[in-house]
């Protein structure tokens, strides 16, 4: 059943690309070799534009890089806090992408890039050249914001803002808090990656210490002044842990006109611009970002940090033949996540077919929809559909989008079983 | 090669639909609505319904009640919102192949 549809899915899809093909057969990349697409990060973003460009158009080869060979979900990772998964269950691999849909995957990483001669150097030593590139390679993070707070801090105070063994690590910290001890979350100003994740961690992080560490406390060191969600969050807080009472388990505090500015590592205390001192046993700090290195490294990036996009291509605004997309690309207003970074990439993997099959590139469709759990049988969300206003600027469609409407209990409910399939079904998309 | 027999049939369908709606390109919404209505949707495990077993015709009218709040649902409405009656239209035609 499912292979039959799949066959189907393939075919129908392979013949818009391959009907388009048989009609300009003279096209340069099709007299001589195939057009080969280079796709860089295997995340959310990278392997959903590896999946589509193949399904769209499987006369284009493409080359799949990413340096590791399995790739732990952040999404579903503040679960894990909660005692509700496992790393294991966050893990996929690039076996599908490789068997169903022909992708060629490097398990390497991308040291240098030559645009002019749509060339990239790999860390291995082998060279590989492309007609477009695809860059979807993430984030990495600022370590100049605070002072004390470095790369090997974060070794003992973990960001576990990518996920992997710093997520396990802090797990584990939270594990061995006392009883009536205080968990320090620091949370930077806008934009970073998955801009609800700190709340929904909060709140599973709440939900295990209600059960095993009732007296303990989280405080939230907030650079914004409001944040995503926030009276869905705020009403589930209270509904669940007590918030807005003396007893809160959850406390946030605003620090936007008094920034933290430093960490005493040895007495656990962080310090802020008017002076207040923060003293936690568990300090998960979440460093400001920018684009991963690699697009900084090659002047992708503008001064913000981030890589400037034509939205409706995703070529980046440096190089016409490099695109890119995910939480690296400036898509502002839409927020940084794994399902903005799906809906980016089947954007540009229609742009980048119809440029190579010189066919006019369809407009694009963006959507986001962002789930949280609050607990396990309370879940929210917020989503939203965007496309190119009349100035060519990626808007949200007024009267769309938005939060979940209604607060019951029904609903949340409801809204936690979605919480899981939109993500079982995010994966299944994505690397399926 | 294996594949050409289906690509004129699929050809021959994808031009008898887009007369109707010459100036949508429904791939670019409907591509989004697999993120959530993928294959997997047909696990017992999924609460997300499937879309497989709709009609074009199902699938327009539950979109547009959607849309017009007709129909009470947790998300869809505010996807559906996003749309023009003829996107809807469109992408329901064109999911109904899949
Ligand atoms: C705690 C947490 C919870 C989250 N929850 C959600 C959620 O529920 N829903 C949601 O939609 N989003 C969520 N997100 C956000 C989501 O994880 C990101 O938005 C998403 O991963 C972005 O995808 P990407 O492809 O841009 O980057 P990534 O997924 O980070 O992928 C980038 C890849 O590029 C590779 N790479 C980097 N440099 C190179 C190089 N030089 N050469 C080759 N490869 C390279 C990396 O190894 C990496 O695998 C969450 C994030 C966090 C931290
Ligand atoms: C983020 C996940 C998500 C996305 C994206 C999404 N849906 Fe849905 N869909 C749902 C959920 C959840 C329901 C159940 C109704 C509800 O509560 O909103 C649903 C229900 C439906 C139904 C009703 C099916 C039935 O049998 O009652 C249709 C039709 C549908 N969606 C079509 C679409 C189309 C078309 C798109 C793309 C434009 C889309 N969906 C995108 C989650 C999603």
């Amino acid at each position: 059943m499912i292979g039959l549809s799949r066959r189907r899915f393939l075919q129908g899809l392979a013949g818009v690309g391959a009907g388009v093909l048989s009609g300009c057969g003279g096209l340069p990349f099709f007299s001589g070799a195939k057009a080969h697409v280079v796709v860089v990060g295997g995340g959310f973003g990278g392997a959903t534009a590896a999946k589509y460009l193949h399904l769209l158009d499987a006369n284009i080869q493409v080359t799949l890089i990413e340096p590791k060979a399995k790739y732990i979900t952040c999404p579903g990772s503040n679960w894990l806090f909660a005692g509700l998964t496992g790393l294991d269950q966050l893990t996929v691999d690039y076996q599908a992408l490789q068997d169903k849909y022909g992708i060629k995957l490097l398990v390497d990483r991308v040291s240098s890039l030559d645009a002019g001669q749509r060339r990239l150097r790999l860390a291995g030593g082998q060279s590989v050249s492309y007609d477009r590139l695809i860059m979807s390679p993430g984030i990495d993070f600022r370590w100049d914001a605070m002072a004390g707070y470095d790369q090997a801090a974060a070794e003992q105070f973990p960001h576990a803002w990518q996920a992997g063994p710093q997520t396990l690590m802090l797990a584990r910290q939270l594990q061995a808090m006392p009883d009536g001890g205080v968990v320090l979350i620091v949370v930077p100003a806008d934009p970073y990656r998955c801009p609800p994740g700190p709340y929904e961690r909060v709140s599973m992080m709440a939900y295990w210490l209600k059960q095993y560490k009732p007296r303990s406390k989280i405080l939230i060191l907030d650079a914004k002044r409001s944040f995503s969600k926030q009276a869905l969050f705020e009403a589930g807080w209270k509904k669940h842990y007590g918030y807005g009472t003396a007893n809160s388990m959850i406390e946030w505090h605003s620090l936007a006109d008094n920034p933290l500015l430093e960490l005493d590592k040895q007495n656990r205390v962080l310090t802020s611009e008017f002076g207040d001192r923060f003293r936690g046993d568990v300090l998960n700090i979440i460093p400001p970002q920018s684009a991963a290195h690699i697009a900084l490294q090659q002047g992708l990036a503008d001064s913000t940090g981030w890589c400037p996009v034509r939205p409706l291509t995703g070529q980046s605004l440096f190089n016409e033949f490099i695109h890119v997309i995910g939480d690296a690309a400036h898509y502002a207003p839409i927020p940084k996540s794994a399902f903005a970074a799906n809906s980016e990439a089947k954007a540009c993997a229609l742009a980048v077919t119809s440029l190579l099959n010189q066919t006019p590139v369809p407009e694009a469709h963006w959507l986001n929809t962002c789930y949280s759990l609050i607990a396990p049988d309370h879940g929210i969300s917020v989503a939203g559909v965007y496309k190119l206003d009349a100035a060519n600027v990626i808007a949200p469609v007024k009267g769309a989008g938005g939060v979940s409407p209604r607060i019951d209990a029904q609903v949340a409910a409801a809204e936690a079983d979605y919480t899981r399939a939109v993500y079982r079904n995010l994966i299944a998309d994505t690397f399926g | 090669m294996k594949r050409i027999g289906y690509v004129s049939a699929a050809l021959l369908a994808s031009a008898l639909s887009s007369m109707a709606y010459a100036e949508i390109d429904a791939r670019a919404i409907a591509f989004n609505c697999w993120n959530c209505h993928t294959e997997s949707s047909l696990d017992a495990k999924s609460s997300i319904p499937s879309l497989k077993s709709l009609s074009a015709q199902q699938l327009r009218q539950a979109l547009l009640d959607f849309k017009y709040d007709k129909k009470p649902a947790t998300l869809m409405p505010r996807l559906a919102k996003g749309y023009s009656d003829a996107e809807l239209a469109a992408v329901a035609e064109y999911l109904s192949r899949y």
